[in-house]
C-alpha cells in the first residue's frame, strides 16, 4: 500500500504544483476596470447593453459640453446624401419637431463667420454628440461642477471663518 | 396563315366525340386548378427575398442597407421581406406590379445597373418612384402592417402622436411622406429641401460660403 | 478666494436654507451668480491630451480642479472644436480610483513578487527601485534593464528618460509605445527623404481638391480633421474622397470612392497606381528627373518574429531587411508592369472602375490630391514598404511639399512627433533624426550632453515586441513602464507579454495614474501625475509644438514622470552604473550621481525659478529648485537648431498656439522642401530634399509579398483591431467618464450578419475569439459604426475585460519593428446565442 500512499501523495503534489503554476500569472491586484488577479482569464463577456428609445435629458456637467444624445438613433443615416438628425434639429424645424435647436455655435465657421445654415464642419453629429446605453459605470467619477466646486469653497470658508 | 387559323378554329369548335361532357369539364376545372396553382406558385416565387437578391445588384445595395433595420429584425421576430413592402398584397393590383416589373428584368438582362457607380448615379430615381407609389396608393404596404385605426398614440412619443392624429390621420399626408429612408439609405436629398414635408436638408444648403479660405500668399490658386 | 463679508452671509444663507431642506445647494438658484468674483473662471490653454491632431483645448480651474474644457478659438489647429474626448478631458482625471500612493508587493514586510500589494512610501520604493537597477547592471549588464515610454510623455519626460537610459544607465533598451503606432511611417521618411515628419501641415486640407485615406477612419481616430476634410469636400462639391480599408466605417459617410479592399492588398493597388501614372505619361518628369532617385528595395524580408519561427528562418533578408540598391527609371516601370488595373481588382476585391478613379486622383496632374494614412498602413507587416509607395506617387508626380499637395502621415498620439521622434525615444534613435549607431551621431550627442566618447552605446537596443520576449527569456531583470497600458495594448498577450512581466526574474514598474491592466502586472505601481497636474509641451502631427502649465495639482502623493526620473537618478551613482575604463576618461564624474550627470549639469540646471511665469505653480521645478523644464528643453532644443528642425524660444511657447518647426527667426515653416515657404532650401533650387545626401528623395520599387498569417479551414476568419471615437486607446481615461462609457461600454465583435447567420450566431451571442494564440470571449455586433465585409471581424482594444491582443499575432515590420494589429487568423466558437 505504501506504493499507493506515494503515487497518490506525488499526483497531489503535481496537480497541486500545475494549479500553482496557472496561479502564478494571476497575482494578486487592485481592481481596476478589470478586476484585480483576472489577467490571465477569458472574463465572460456580460449581455449588450441596452439602448433606451427615450433617455432623458441630462444636465450637462459645463455649458460648453456637446448634450449627449437622449434617444435611439439606430438606422440613422448621416453620410453626402443626407442628415437624418437635422430633420428635427434644424432651426426651420427644431420647433416642429419639439426639438432642441442646433447651438448658435454650429452657424459659425472656423473664423467664427456667422453662416446661413449649419456649418459644414459640424455635420458629423456623432462626432460629438453620443446617444447613451443602460450601462452602468465601471468606475464611479468625482467630477465636482462649478457649483460643487464654489459649494465645496464656501464651506471650506465657513468652517474656517468659524474659527 | 388565315387558312391555319381557320383549320384551328373548325377543330375547336366541333363537339368532341372521344370524351364526355363531365370529364371535359371537370378536367377543364382541375386544369384550370392546376394552372392557376402554378401560375401562383410562380408569382409567388418572384415574391420571395431569395428570388430577389439573386440579382447581384439587388443584393449589394438594397438588401445589405435593409440588413440589421428595424423593417429587416426586431425583438419579437418580426421582418419585413422585399416583397412586403415592394408588392402590393391584392390581386389587381400585385399583378399590374409584376407587369410593371417585367421591365426590371428587361434593365437586369441588358445591364441597366451593373456597377456599384451605376447604382448610385440610379438611387434617387429608384427611390423617387417607390416614393411615388406609394404616395399614390396612400403607402398601401405600409397599411399592411401598420394599421391606423390600432394605433396607439399614448404609446407614441408626443411628436409621432402629433403628427399622426392630426395630418396621417387627415390625409393630408400618408407614411412615405415622413417615414423615407427608414429601410434604405436615403438618396442625394439636397433638392428635396425645400419640397418635402420633412424637410430633409441636403448638402447644398452646407454650401453657405464657397471660397471663403483666403489664397496662400505667393502660392498661385487654381 | 477672497468675499465680502455681506456676500459670504448671502451665499451662507442660502447654503443653510438647502441643507435644511435636505437637498444639495442648488447653487443655481444662488446669488453666486451674480458673484463676478466667485463665476469668474481661471481660463488656460492647453493642448488636448488625446490623439496626433493636436487640438488646442481652454481649461478652466477653479479651487484647484478643473471644472470645464471647450475648443479653443485661437488654436489654427482646431478652431473652437473638440471631438466628444475632447470635450469631456475635464472628467479623465477624476476617476474614483485614481492611484495615489505607491504601491509594492510584499510579503513579511519585504518585496516578494508573488506578494500582494501594499501602500509604500515614495523613499522605500525608489530605493529599491536604485537598487534594483544597480544591482541588474553590476549583474548582468547594462542590457538588463529596459523602459517602455510613450507617445503621451511631455516632450521633456520623454528627454530626461532617454537621457537616463542611454547616457546614463547606458542603455539603448528605451522604447516608446510609439512603435505600435509610428515606426513604420519614422522609417519610411528616414528612407525617402532623410528626415522625420511630414512635409505639409493641416493647412493643405483647405487647398486640396481630393483626399485619400489609405486604410484610416479618421472620422473617429482624428475627428477635428474630418472636421476639415468634411468642412472642404462639403463646400466645394468638386472635391472626392477616397476611402479605402479592409472594412466599412465612418468614414466611408464622406466617400464619393468607397472601397473595401482584401487584407495586404494595398501594396498591390500603390503599385497598380504608379503604373497607370506611367503608363498613362502623367509622369512629371522634369521632377522626377531632377529631384528623385530610383531605387529597389530587398525582398523577402521575413514577419519580425521570433528568430526561431520558421518563417524567419525561411526569409532570406530577415537580417538586414532596411537596405535598396539603384534601378533606372525604365526599370522602375518594367517592375511595376506587372501590376495592371485586372490584377489589382482581381487581388484587392475592389472594382476595377473604383480604382481606375482613385488612381486618377493622382495622374491628373489639375487635382491637388492629399494622402491620409495611420495604423492601416503603419501597423503592417509591409508597413514601411505601404508608405514609402504612397510616397512613390507623389514623387512621380511632383505633388508634393506644396499646399493641397501632400502625402501626410497621421499620428496617433498627442506627442508621438514631439517626443518619440523628435527627442528620439526610440531603441535606434537619439535627437533630432541622430541614430545610435552612427558614430558622429554619438558623439554630436555625447558633447551635448558633455559625456566622455563612448559614453553611448552603439547597439540598438530591444525594441517593444523585443522586450516582451526579452522579458520572458529572462534577459531583462527591471522594466520600467510609463504613460502607457502595453498589457493591454502590446500583441499576443498570453504567450509573451504576461508571462514575461511575471517572470521570477524581472522586477517591474509601472507609473500610471490608475490601475491598468499594467499596473495589476506590475511588482511596483507608481501614482503619476497626468496632463494639466504638470507642465508639458506636445508636438503634434504638423510639426506643431504646443506647451501647457500645470494648472492644477495631483491628487494624493502622485507625482509627474519627470519628477519620478529625476529622482531615480539621484539615487544612482555614476560610479554604480559605469565600467571603470569609462570612469578613467571622465574621473569628474565619479563622485556623482546620475542626477549631477544629467540634471544638474550646469545647462539643464541654468535656469532659475524666477524664469517661471508668474501665477503657475509648478511641483518639478520647485522640488528640484530650477526651471527643470525649461533647462531640458533648451539643452534638447540644441540638437535640432541649424539641422532643420530648429525649435523657438522656450517662453514663447507658453504664450502661443505653438508653432511648426523648423522655426527659423521666430518663422514657422509650413511647406518643408519648397522654395518660399522653407528656409533650408537654396535659393533657385525650387524643391530641394535637403536632409538627402544628392538633395533627392528615393522612389522604391518593392514587390507583393503574403502575410504570415491568412486564414485557413481552422481559423477561417481575418482580424482586424483597432479604436472607436469614444475611447482613448485602452479606455484607462474615458472609460471612467460616465457619459463615453455609456455611449460605448464594452468592446464588441463586429461581423457580417451572413457570417453570423452561417454560424448560428445573432446580434447579442457570447462567442469565444480564438486564435493559435489565445482567446477572448466578446458580444457579436452585426449592424454597428463598423461593417466588415465576410470573412473579416473586427474588435476594438479599448476593453480592459476583453484583453483581444490575447489573440493578436506579434508580427513585426521587420523595417520598423511594429506590430501588425490589423490582421491574423481566427475562428469563432458560440458560446450563447443571447
Amino acid at each position: 500500500m505504501k506504493w499507493l500512499t506515494m503515487l497518490s501523495l506525488s499526483l497531489v503534489l503535481v496537480v497541486a504544483g500545475l494549479a500553482i503554476a496557472e496561479e502564478r500569472r494571476d497575482d494578486s491586484a487592485p481592481d481596476g476596470l478589470r478586476p484585480g488577479g483576472t489577467l490571465s482569464q477569458s472574463l465572460p463577456a456580460p449581455p449588450m447593453a441596452g439602448e433606451p428609445r427615450d433617455a432623458g435629458r441630462e444636465v450637462l456637467n459645463y455649458p460648453e459640453q456637446p448634450p449627449v444624445i437622449p434617444h435611439g438613433i439606430r438606422d440613422y443615416q448621416i453620410d453626402t446624401r443626407a442628415n437624418r438628425c437635422l430633420t428635427c434639429h434644424s432651426r426651420e424645424h427644431a420647433v416642429q419637431a419639439g426639438a432642441p435647436m442646433v447651438s448658435v455655435s454650429h452657424f459659425r465657421d472656423r473664423h467664427q463667420q456667422v453662416l446661413a445654415a449649419v456649418s459644414p464642419d459640424r455635420y458629423f453629429c456623432t462626432q460629438c454628440h453620443v446617444p447613451q446605453t443602460d450601462a452602468s459605470p465601471i468606475v464611479s467619477n468625482t467630477f465636482l461642477n462649478v457649483d460643487e466646486v464654489l459649494g465645496e469653497m464656501l464651506r471650506q470658508q465657513r468652517e474656517g471663518g468659524g474659527q | 396563315m388565315k387558312r391555319w387559323l381557320i383549320t384551328y378554329w373548325r377543330i375547336l369548335m366541333r363537339p368532341s366525340m372521344h370524351f364526355s361532357l363531365g370529364f371535359l369539364t371537370l378536367g377543364g376545372f382541375i386544369a384550370g386548378i392546376l394552372f392557376w396553382g402554378g401560375f401562383n406558385t410562380a408569382v409567388e416565387a418572384t415574391n420571395t427575398q431569395q428570388f430577389c437578391i439573386s440579382c447581384h445588384e439587388m443584393e449589394r445595395n438594397p438588401y445589405r442597407e435593409m440588413q440589421g433595420r428595424i423593417h429587416d429584425v426586431n425583438r419579437s421576430g418580426v421582418g419585413a421581406q422585399c416583397a412586403d413592402c415592394h408588392v402590393p398584397h391584392g390581386w389587381t393590383h400585385k399583378m399590374a406590379r409584376k407587369m410593371e416589373a417585367s421591365k426590371e428584368v428587361w434593365g437586369w438582362i441588358f445591364g441597366t445597373i451593373r456597377t456599384e457607380e451605376q447604382f448610385e448615379d440610379k438611387r434617387r430615381e429608384l427611390a423617387e418612384r417607390e416614393w411615388a407609389r406609394l404616395e399614390a396608393n396612400d403607402s398601401l404596404e405600409c397599411r399592411n402592417c401598420h394599421d391606423f385605426e390600432s394605433m396607439d398614440f399614448t404609446q407614441q412619443s408626443s411628436r409621432a402622436a402629433q403628427a399622426h392624429s392630426t395630418t396621417l390621420a387627415e390625409g393630408e399626408a400618408t407614411c412615405i411622406t415622413c417615414h423615407k429612408g427608414i429601410a434604405h439609405e436615403l438618396p442625394d436629398m439636397s433638392e428635396f429641401y425645400q419640397h418635402t414635408a420633412t424637410g430633409l436638408p441636403g448638402i447644398e444648403s452646407w454650401v453657405a460660403h464657397l471660397k471663403r479660405d483666403a489664397p496662400v500668399p505667393g502660392y498661385p490658386e487654381n | 478666494m477672497k468675499m465680502t463679508r455681506r456676500e459670504f452671509a448671502k451665499a451662507n444663507a442660502v447654503a443653510v436654507a438647502a441643507a435644511t431642506a435636505g437637498m444639495a445647494i442648488p447653487a443655481g438658484a444662488t446669488n453666486l451668480i451674480t458673484n463676478a468674483d466667485l463665476t469668474r473662471l481661471n481660463w488656460n490653454k492647453a493642448p488636448c491630451r488625446f490623439c496626433g491632431v493636436g487640438c488646442s483645448v481652454m481649461v478652466a480651474t477653479q479651487g484647484n480642479r478643473i471644472v470645464a474644457t471647450h475648443g479653443d478659438i485661437h488654436s489654427e489647429v482646431n478652431r473652437g472644436l473638440n471631438c466628444v474626448k475632447g470635450y469631456f478631458l475635464s472628467k479623465i482625471l477624476y476617476g474614483q480610483d485614481r492611484l495615489q500612493q505607491p504601491l509594492l508587493r510584499k510579503r513579511n514586510g519585504v518585496y516578494d513578487k508573488r506578494g500582494d500589494f501594499e501602500p509604500v512610501s515614495w523613499d522605500e520604493a525608489l530605493d529599491l527601485m536604485a537598487d534594483k537597477f544597480k544591482s541588474a547592471i553590476r549583474e548582468h549588464g547594462p542590457e538588463s534593464v529596459a523602459m517602455f515610454g510613450s507617445g503621451q510623455w511631455t516632450i521633456w519626460e520623454g528627454y530626461a528618460a532617454s537621457k537616463l537610459f542611454k547616457a546614463g544607465l547606458r542603455s539603448n533598451n528605451i522604447d516608446p509605445n510609439a512603435r505600435h503606432c509610428m515606426a513604420s511611417a519614422v522609417f519610411a521618411f528616414m528612407r525617402a527623404f532623410g528626415s522625420d515628419e511630414p512635409m505639409g501641415v493641416y493647412d493643405d486640407i483647405e487647398h486640396a481638391n481630393a483626399f485619400v485615406l489609405w486604410g484610416s477612419n479618421m472620422a473617429e481616430m482624428h475627428p477635428i480633421l474630418w472636421t476639415r476634410v468634411t468642412d472642404r469636400r462639403l463646400s466645394y462639391p468638386e472635391t472626392q474622397v477616397a476611402v479605402l480599408s479592409t472594412f466599412q466605417h465612418r468614414s466611408f459617410d464622406l466617400a464619393d470612392i468607397p472601397m473595401v479592399m482584401k487584407p495586404n492588398a494595398d501594396v498591390v493597388i500603390l503599385n497598380y497606381i504608379a503604373n497607370h501614372i506611367i503608363q498613362t505619361d502623367r509622369v512629371d518628369r522634369d521632377f522626377v528627373e531632377n529631384h528623385t532617385n530610383f531605387v529597389r528595395a530587398v525582398d523577402d524580408i521575413g514577419y519580425g518574429l521570433r528568430d526561431e519561427h520558421p518563417l524567419q528562418q525561411a526569409a532570406a533578408n530577415a537580417d538586414e531587411p532596411n537596405r535598396w540598391t539603384e534601378m533606372s527609371f525604365d526599370e522602375f516601370a518594367d517592375h511595376v508592369a506587372d501590376f495592371t488595373l485586372e490584377r489589382a481588382a482581381r487581388e484587392s476585391g475592389v472594382s476595377e472602375s473604383r480604382l481606375e478613379r482613385l488612381a486618377e486622383l493622382y495622374a491628373d496632374p489639375d487635382i491637388k490630391v492629399m494622402s491620409f494614412w495611420t495604423m492601416g498602413v503603419n501597423q503592417h507587416t509591409r508597413g514601411v514598404w505601404v508608405n514609402n509607395l504612397i510616397y512613390n506617387l507623389h514623387l512621380l508626380t511632383g505633388k508634393i511639399s506644396e499646399p493641397g499637395n501632400s502625402p501626410f502621415s497621421l499620428t496617433g498620439q498627442p506627442s508621438a512627433c514631439g517626443t518619440a521622434r523628435e527627442v528620439g525615444t526610440f531603441a535606434h534613435r537619439l535627437p533630432a533624426d541622430r541614430v545610435v549607431t552612427n558614430p558622429e551621431h554619438r558623439r554630436e550627442a555625447e558633447q551635448i550632453w558633455k559625456l566622455p566618447e563612448g559614453t553611448i552605446p552603439e547597439r540598438v537596443g530591444f525594441h517593444a515586441v523585443e522586450q516582451s520576449r526579452k522579458l520572458k527569456d529572462g534577459a531583462i531583470k527591471v522594466y520600467w513602464t510609463q504613460v502607457n497600458n502595453n498589457m493591454q495594448a502590446g500583441p499576443n498577450t498570453q504567450q509573451e507579454i504576461l508571462p514575461g512581466w511575471r517572470n521570477e526574474e524581472a522586477f517591474v514598474i509601472v507609473s500610471d495614474i490608475y490601475p491598468t491592466a499594467s499596473a495589476q502586472a506590475a511588482d511596483l505601481i507608481l501614482p503619476a501625475a497626468s496632463w494639466v497636474e504638470k507642465e508639458g509641451a506636445f508636438g503634434n502631427s504638423e510639426r506643431r509644438t504646443q506647451f501647457f502649465h500645470q494648472l492644477i495639482d495631483a491628487p494624493g502623493e502622485a507625482r509627474s514622470d519627470l519628477w519620478q526620473l529625476v529622482e531615480l537618478a539621484k539615487r544612482i551613482d555614476v560610479a554604480d552604473v559605469w565600467p571603470s575604463e569609462l570612469l578613467d576618461k571622465a574621473p569628474e564624474y565619479r563622485d556623482k550621481t546620475l542626477f549631477e550627470l544629467l540634471y544638474a549639469n550646469g545647462q539643464v540646471d541654468s535656469y532659475p525659478l524666477s524664469d517661471m511665469e508668474e501665477g503657475y505653480a509648478n511641483q518639478e521645478a520647485e522640488a528640484f529648485g530650477f526651471y527643470i523644464q525649461k533647462g531640458l528643453f533648451e539643452e534638447y532644443a540644441r540638437f535640432g537648431r541649424g539641422k532643420g528642425k530648429d525649435l523657438d524660444a522656450f517662453d514663447n511657447y507658453h504664450q502661443n498656439r505653438g508653432k511648426r518647426w523648423p522655426v527659423v527667426d521666430g518663422q514657422e515653416t509650413l511647406w518643408r522642401y519648397r522654395e518660399g515657404y522653407d528656409p533650408y532650401v537654396e535659393e533657385g533650387r525650387g524643391v530641394q530634399f535637403y536632409a538627402k545626401p544628392d538633395d533627392r528623395a528615393l522612389i522604391f520599387a518593392v514587390p507583393d509579398e503574403p502575410p504570415p498569417e491568412s486564414p485557413d479551414e481552422e481559423y477561417p476568419y481575418w482580424l482586424s483591431t483597432g479604436r472607436v471615437l469614444e475611447h482613448w486607446h485602452t479606455g484607462s481615461m474615458t472609460r471612467r467618464v460616465p457619459e463615453l462609457h455609456r455611449a460605448v461600454p464594452a468592446a464588441l465583435l463586429y461581423m457580417h450578419p451572413e457570417d453570423a447567420r452561417e454560424e448560428g450566431m445573432r446580434r447579442g451571442s457570447e462567442v469565444k475569439v480564438i486564435s493559435r494564440r489565445g482567446e477572448v470571449r466578446l458580444r457579436v455586433e452585426t449592424r454597428g459604426r463598423v461593417t466588415p465585409p465576410r470573412g473579416l471581424v473586427y474588435v476594438p482594444f479599448f476593453d480592459a475585460n476583453r484583453l483581444i491582443n490575447n489573440v493578436v499575432l506579434d508580427a513585426t515590420d521587420p523595417i520598423s519593428k511594429q506590430t501588425d494589429f490589423k490582421k491574423c487568423a481566427v475562428r469563432l466558437e458560440l458560446v450563447s446565442l443571447a
